[in-house]
């Protein structure tokens, strides 16, 4: 096949699931064994074919027999590969280890899994490989992992092979020695884990353990590995905190195998990578910690070296080993040292910002020794972080701004711990976020903006009941905001966030009243029009508090509006009167209103009959009438919306015209998704299939019956759909929500190219009491076989909120694509049968696509004549001689496949003989015949 | 310890950001389902990752001024780890970004520890591991540095598969992605040899024994030439190392020396080859005050050395003097901008640079017209944007040591020049880009004859030739505005540099006094 590969696979990894709609993932993944085993297909494609099993190996193996096939055909392939390519057989393993790992195969114990683990071992212990080679060394060092991923992945697997594994790590000589020794300290700690489970476990079985025979074959392990896949505590780290967490194995202090294969592996500790180096000692701190016979004192020699580095990993790990052991590894002299080392590296010239951040972090949850409070995960300054030290770590403007904000942090943690006020260090912070505020003012760009804003939320989280600095804010802030209009949405973002976040802050409410006042106060000759929708949504925002007088507000509406010399309501904007009726709404839901009645009645009035735009005119007349019509009570009740409660909503959508612009208006016009779905289609029992009228007329010659037959498909659309009937009825559980639904538009989505493009249904309500409502859903096949069909339907809730809803599948099944010969209505019985005798004459040859088959099986004659007569009577065919002891029956399959059977009985077995025009139809019918028949089968023993 | 999925994604202003490469590693994915129980939360399709990442890096939508879910005042991007706010409440976390120019790499360790409270960063050694592993590709992929488009990057990709089989096959990375043109060389024959072959360690060194040691310091001054600011200066040094040395695990000893009256080097880091460390080299730090009882070398290193090029350590040092003290004064005057400046080399400096230029950029402000300037020593260009004057001071300074430059500019030029939200009013900058060779500022060198190699034939050694001072981000103010507070006191501003948009490393403050209060 000519496919590119390249391109599908690039699709397929770009969107698998966008991908597997065009397709199934089964098919997808015979067509990949496929090629993986097609000799002229390249290696360099097949690495590439490779890669889907590597990466999703879940979507393509759902199951654990799906996944144990795949694998069984992938070891095929790798056992004919031939060893020259290394880079696919690397690839080969890894796709294997992905498939069997996550189909549950390896936790299984399945077949296949025990033979790739073979196969891994044999590769493993293959020395045989001439130095100076290294295409056998990738193998072996990728055998190495798979092995180290399939014991993470069931932890214990490799239990019984830790002498194995230190033998032959002890013996590599080349850079193998590393995945060795990665390896054999996960079986290790995980082996060790094991023990601390076993109730009683001592010594003794440690010794046992590490003494494993290598040669003990495999099968006779599976009782030592009865590891529960679920349990996720055995795959977590064991470095939590204190050690008390840490379950431990009482050996005494006589564990000397343990301690010669820990100082073994801690003496080469230095050959592997960083990364590695990091990985063993985290083991091996969690093994220490689990053997209290082992003193951490172990670790010592590697220490300073550890504390030296600058290799981010190896650092944290030395972090993690402190968190593991405190004082029993760290003096206190150790741990003032390691802080100092953390600020030090904090802002570190030569390293790069993540680790920079990083460090900072560590500093944060620094281990403890002593630690003051109980080991949350809050961020909190270690006692030894005084300021003094933390001085150096003060943000500057010249940070950028994740430095900016996480020292800013580190500081305020810092200052709120000293809990002096008046502490210059506090000042040093304001004055930092002044200094902001100015870079702002001066047009800082957009990331100088936003980071200012975070820092000034930071700042009031911190110390917001330091009211000196938290009133200079709020000044800065308005005059800022005066500046600068366009900021109002990141003002009224910190607004609403303080009073969401530091509920007793009534910091924002001053905040609000100082934009009011410094907006109220701007003279309406320097107001320029594009600050006007700003100032607006803030007087909007300041009006939703009832703690905020109005009035000023009203007056400077007022003004603005009745200004002779203003343009604005000759100008008739809408976005603007919008902005202006805003305004108004929230000062009619006001607390104060009475006292502002007049004001705002001569606005409202003011704009009902002057302004520019007819809409915004209608909506002051209404806020108007409601302002002079309605009491208070009636009022609020009218406006404020019971958001988002069931009966409220049907008010929003019956009142949209008394929203403001800002409010519900989205809520209504997006396109909301329920998580489940909703409804579904369930297949309505067929009704009788309509009698051919049996019309004794012309008898015809019989190859005349056949062309006649034939000619009717020359007519375009002759009977070539398929109509199936379906109720729509809702799932359970039921959702109150959906009980009433309306306005349904179903949507089809097809899963292959067997058929037409579905027209979209509508359905117009359906409700939870009352009969379901039937779905007619026409197919026009272009090849007869069975489907998978997407739906997903479009609806209004009661609410009158629009939703959009997936539906379960729709599996179409081949016998449902099944029709009775679509012969012209005048026609006779007999001529049917002749079209049956002369199709079945022409497939007999098996020309062409033709072809004949038999299907048999075991049953009575009373058995067969009752299933003829359940699947099918509608298709049968009339025999000249009534007697004969055999049934004929024609199923058409649209748009022109036939299928012919002659069904019979000889003693026990029933023979189903069958022609087709479509020899591809033969597996399908075969499956279905198997169906039918065995139901019957079981039913009658 | 591993990783659930790795993306190259390549950002070119907002517009085109694509998804140059992913992996996702099947087998630390079931991990992380098992451990995470109910609140495990998948890895998204790369283009719905993307667009959460960018918002979450604040490069969403970049021609909107405010974006709710981008800018909200509430979320402080807690990098280097990120959180992607999924669909509903669910949160991807903690993906680990770093960027520079147009890459963002991106990876999603595992959490090996129960999830629910979220454990801080600092308990995960995935996290670090991660940091380590796309601080390895990101040197892989932009190479030989130079500028990375988008074609140059698919290049680089494109070698990634084969490298990662090797590294990282299943997610948990066994080394750094290897460097592009590493010589991988023949290995020699090991039979007799007991001796294990470092995995850092791509082959075996054959030929004849060379080492050598270079010293590099840099230096960072910020000059307000205002008596209620102080000057800040600092320096910092590193020793890299090339060392051809045969066998499989060979014995190097390098050792650094201060001058009688050094001041001690501090902060030291050293390469993870460093087989011992003497406790006393570590002890010297910047956050302690000055002791006078502190060490002060000589500092021995003990390593085997990679193949590679190294950095065998880095320290930094408290000097007491900047190598040049600048003063920079502007003045307003009808029309122009009177502009004088002078720059003085510290005796204490050799006079002999490989190159040394002043750069005065003028930001805020229409392009130059006319530019009358003198200069007493050196060459002074205008350049070809007209908002910069580089004057170039040549290799050597007078005899009296001292510079001047004098003269009126005029600001008429058609076009507006670069603004910067800082240098407002009469608030400038004179940048330095300077660099003496063979001599460091804290004094600190490599005698030849202190390095020793445990070999049997006698190596070549070089280090005096690569002894060298270089500035970085020297700088005198003249802050005639008073800019509130702290802004002039850190460090470098990055952001003043006109080169600052090609190299975008972001280096921290320099150590400051202590008792600064």
């Amino acid at each position: 096949m000519a496919t590119n590969w390249t391109e599908r696979i690039r699709a397929f990894c770009c969107s698998p699931s966008g991908f597997l709609t065009e397709t199934s993932p089964d098919t997808f993944l015979s067509e990949l064994l496929r090629e993986l085993r097609d000799d002229r297909v390249s290696y360099g494609v097949k690495v590439l074919l490779l890669s889907p099993l590597c990466e999703y190996p879940t979507l393509l193996c759902s199951s654990e027999s799906a996944g144990e096939e795949t694998a069984l055909d992938l070891m095929s392939v790798f056992t004919q590969c031939p060893s020259r390519f290394s880079q696919f057989r690397c690839h080969l393993l890894v796709a294997l280890t992905g498939v069997l790992v996550c189909s549950s195969c390896v936790n299984g114990h399945s077949r296949a899994a025990l033979d790739f683990l073979d196969l891994l071992l044999r590769m493993a212990r293959d020395a045989s490989d001439p130095p100076g080679e290294g295409t056998r060394r990738l193998l072996r060092a990728t055998a190495c992992d798979c092995l180290r991923e399939m014991e993470a992945s069931c932890p214990g697997l490799l239990s019984q092979r830790l002498e194995l594994l230190a033998g032959l790590r002890q013996l590599e000589t080349s850079r193998l020695h590393q995945a060795f020794g990665v390896l054999q300290i996960l079986a290790l700690r995980n082996a060790v884990y094991q023990l601390t489970k076993q109730a009683g476990a001592g010594a003794a079985h440690l010794k046992a353990l590490l003494g494993g025979n290598g040669s003990v074959a495999w099968e006779a392990d599976q009782e030592a590995v009865h590891m529960d896949a679920t349990d996720a505590a055995m795959l977590s780290s064991l470095i939590l905190g204190p050690m008390g967490r840490v379950p431990t194995l009482h050996t005494g202090p006589d564990c000397k195998e343990l301690r010669s294969v820990l100082s073994s592996l801690l003496e080469e500790s230095y050959l592997l990578t960083p990364l590695c180096q990091a990985a063993l000692f985290h083991r091996l701190t969690e093994v220490v910690a689990m053997v209290p016979g082992i003193p951490p004192a172990v670790f010592r020699a590697q220490l300073l070296r550890l504390l030296g580095t600058n290799e981010v990993c190896l650092l944290h790990v030395t972090l993690l080993m402190k968190c593991g052991f405190t004082d029993s590894l760290f003096s206190a002299e150790d741990e003032a040292f390691l802080l100092k080392r953390l600020v030090v590296l904090s802002q570190h010239p030569l390293l790069s910002s993540p680790e920079k951040l990083f460090y900072m972090d560590c500093i944060l949850h620094f281990p403890e020794n002593r630690p003051i409070s109980c080991g949350d995960s809050d961020e909190a300054p270690p006692v030894l972080l005084t300021p003094q030290l933390a001085s150096v770590l003060l943000p500057s403007v010249f940070n950028d701004s994740a430095t900016l904000l996480s020292r800013l942090n580190l500081q305020a943690l810092v200052f709120l711990e000293e809990g002096d006020e008046e502490s210059r260090g506090l000042a040093y912070i304001y004055d930092h976020l002044a200094a902001l505020l100015h870079i702002v003012d001066r047009g800082g760009s957009r990331d100088i903006v936003v980071t200012f804003f975070r820092a000034a939320f930071l700042f009031l989280f911190y110390f917001h009941h330091v009211e000196r600095y938290a009133t200079c804010l709020s000044e800065q802030l308005c005059h800022l905001y005066l500046q600068h209009t366009r900021l109002a949405p990141h003002i009224l973002n910190l607004v609403n966030q303080t009073q969401e976040r530091l509920p007793e802050c009534k910091w924002f409410v001053g905040l609000l009243q100082g934009l009011q006042r410094v907006i109220t106060r701007v003279p309406f000759g320097q107001l320029p029009l594009h600050d006007l929708s700003s100032h607006l949504k803030v007087l909007d925002r300041v009006a939703e508090e009832e703690e905020i007088c109005q009035r000023s507000s009203l007056c400077f509406l007022s003004t603005i509006v009745t200004q002779t010399s203003s343009s604005l309501c000759t100008s008739g904007d809408w976005r603007l009167g919008n902005g202006l009726l805003g305004v108004c709404r929230r000062v009619l839901l006001h607390p104060n209103l009475d006292s502002m009645l007049i004001p705002l009645a001569d606005i409202l009035q003011h704009l009902a009959f002057h302004y520019g735009d007819t809409d915004i005119r209608d909506h002051a007349r209404l806020y108007y009438t409601f302002l002079t019509m309605l009491s208070r009570e009636k009022l609020s009740a009218v406006l404020v919306q019971s958001a988002a409660e069931g009966g409220g909503q049907v008010k929003k959508r019956t009142l949209s015209c008394v929203m403001a612009e800002s409010e519900g208006l989205t809520n209504t016009l997006t396109v909301h998704q329920t998580e489940k779905p909703i409804f579904q289609l369930t297949e309505a029992l067929p009704g009788p299939h309509q009698e051919a009228e049996n019309l004794q007329l012309n008898q015809e010659d019989e190859y005349k019956t056949l062309e006649c037959y034939r000619a009717q498909f020359s007519k375009s659309g002759f009977a070539s759909l398929i109509v199936l009937k379906y109720h729509l009825t809702h799932t359970e559980p039921h959702d109150p929500r959906f009980e009433q639904l309306f306005s349904i538009q179903l949507h089809f989505s097809l899963t292959d190219d067997h058929y037409e493009e579905l027209q979209d249904i509508s359905v117009p309500c359906l409700f939870r009491q009352g009969p379901p409502p039937v779905v007619q859903l026409t197919l026009k096949p272009r090849r007869p076989y069975p489907t998978t069909i997407h739906a997903s339907a479009i609806f209004t809730s009661k609410d009158g909120l629009t939703w959009h809803t997936a539906m379960p599948d729709i599996h179409v099944a081949f016998q449902q694509v099944f029709l009775p010969l679509p012969a012209p209505p005048t026609w006779s019985r007999a001529s049917t049968r002749d079209v049956f005798e002369c199709l079945w004459d022409e497939m007999r040859h098996e020309t062409g696509e033709s072809c004949i088959s038999l299907f048999c099986c075991q049953l009575g004659e009373a058995a067969l004549k009752a299933l003829v007569e359940k699947h099918f009577h509608s298709f049968l065919v009339p025999d000249p001689l009534e007697e004969a002891a055999e049934f004929r029956a024609l199923l058409f399959l649209p748009p022109k496949s036939h299928m012919l059977l002659k069904i019979g009985s000889t003693e026990d077995a029933a023979h189903f003989n069958m022609a087709t025009d479509d020899c591809r139809l033969l597996p399908q019918m075969n499956s279905y015949l198997l169906k039918v028949t065995s139901s019957l089968e079981n039913s009658v023993s | 310890m591993s990783l659930r999925a790795l993306w190259i994604i390549f950002y070119d202003k907002g517009e085109n950001a694509s998804v140059r490469f992913s992996r996702r590693f099947s087998t630390v994915e079931h991990r992380a389902k098992i451990m995470a129980g109910s609140s495990y939360v998948a890895v998204p399709e790369d283009r719905i990752l993307l667009k959460l990442l960018l918002t979450e890096l604040g490069l969403s939508s970049p021609n909107k001024p405010y974006v709710a879910d981008r800018d909200d005042c509430l979320y402080r991007p807690r990098s280097p780890a990120v959180e992607l706010r999924l669909n509903g409440k669910a949160t991807l976390w903690p993906v680990l970004a770093i960027s520079q120019g147009p890459l963002i790499l991106a990876c999603l360790p595992l959490v090996d520890i129960p999830s629910e409270p979220r454990p801080p960063l600092a308990s995960l050694l995935s996290v670090s591991q991660g940091l380590t592993f796309l601080a390895g590709l990101q040197t892989f992929v932009l190479g030989s540095g130079g500028k990375l488009d988008r074609e140059g990057l698919d290049s680089r990709v494109a070698m990634l598969p084969p490298l990662l089989l090797q590294v990282c096959p299943l997610g948990t990375p066994l080394d750094t992605i290897p460097l592009a043109g590493t010589p991988t060389a023949p290995t020699a024959p090991t039979s007799t040899v007991t001796q294990k072959q470092p995995a850092w360690k791509t082959g075996l060194y054959r030929g004849r024994a060379s080492v050598n040691v270079a010293v590099v310091e840099t230096v960072r001054s910020m000059q307000y030439g205002n008596q209620s600011r102080q000057d800040t200066w600092d320096v910092y040094g590193t020793v890299t190392c090339k060392c051809e040395v045969e066998g499989v695990l060979p014995n190097v000893t390098v050792t650094l020396t201060l001058p009688p009256n050094g001041s001690p080097l501090q902060d030291i880091l050293v390469h993870p080859c460093v087989t011992s460390l003497d406790s006393s080299i570590l002890t010297t730090s910047s956050v302690d005050g000055a002791d006078g009882s502190a060490f002060s070398g000589p500092y021995k290193f003990p390593f085997s050395p990679p193949l590679e090029p190294f950095r065998l350590c880095s320290y930094t040092s408290q000097v007491p003097v900047p190598p040049i003290l600048g003063s920079y004064q502007l003045k307003a005057e009808e029309n122009n901008l009177r502009v004088s400046v002078s720059l003085k080399l510290h005796e204490s400096v050799k006079n002999s640079f490989e190159y040394c230029e002043a750069h005065l950029p003028f930001f805020n402000r229409n392009q130059m017209a006319v530019a009358d300037v003198k200069v007493s020593s050196g060459q002074l260009d205008v350049s070809k944007e007209k908002n910069l004057l580089v004057w170039a001071l040549g290799q050597k300074f007078p005899k009296s040591r001292e510079v001047t430059l004098d003269g009126k500019i005029t600001f008429s030029g058609s076009s507006r020049g670069p603004s910067d939200p800082l240098c407002t009013g009469l608030t400038a900058y004179i940048k330095l880009y300077l660099r003496v060779p063979d001599t460091t500022l804290s004094g600190c060198c490599v005698d030849q004859h202190s390095v020793q190699v445990y070999s049997s034939a006698k190596p070549r050694i070089s280090t005096c030739k690569s002894r060298a001072m270089i500035s970085k981000h020297f700088l005198c103010f003249y802050p005639y505005v008073k800019l509130k507070v702290v802004s002039l006191c850190g460090p470098q501003p990055e952001n003043f540099s006109p080169k600052s948009t090609t190299s975008g490393i972001q280096l921290a403050q320099p150590p400051c006094p202590p008792d600064r209060w």
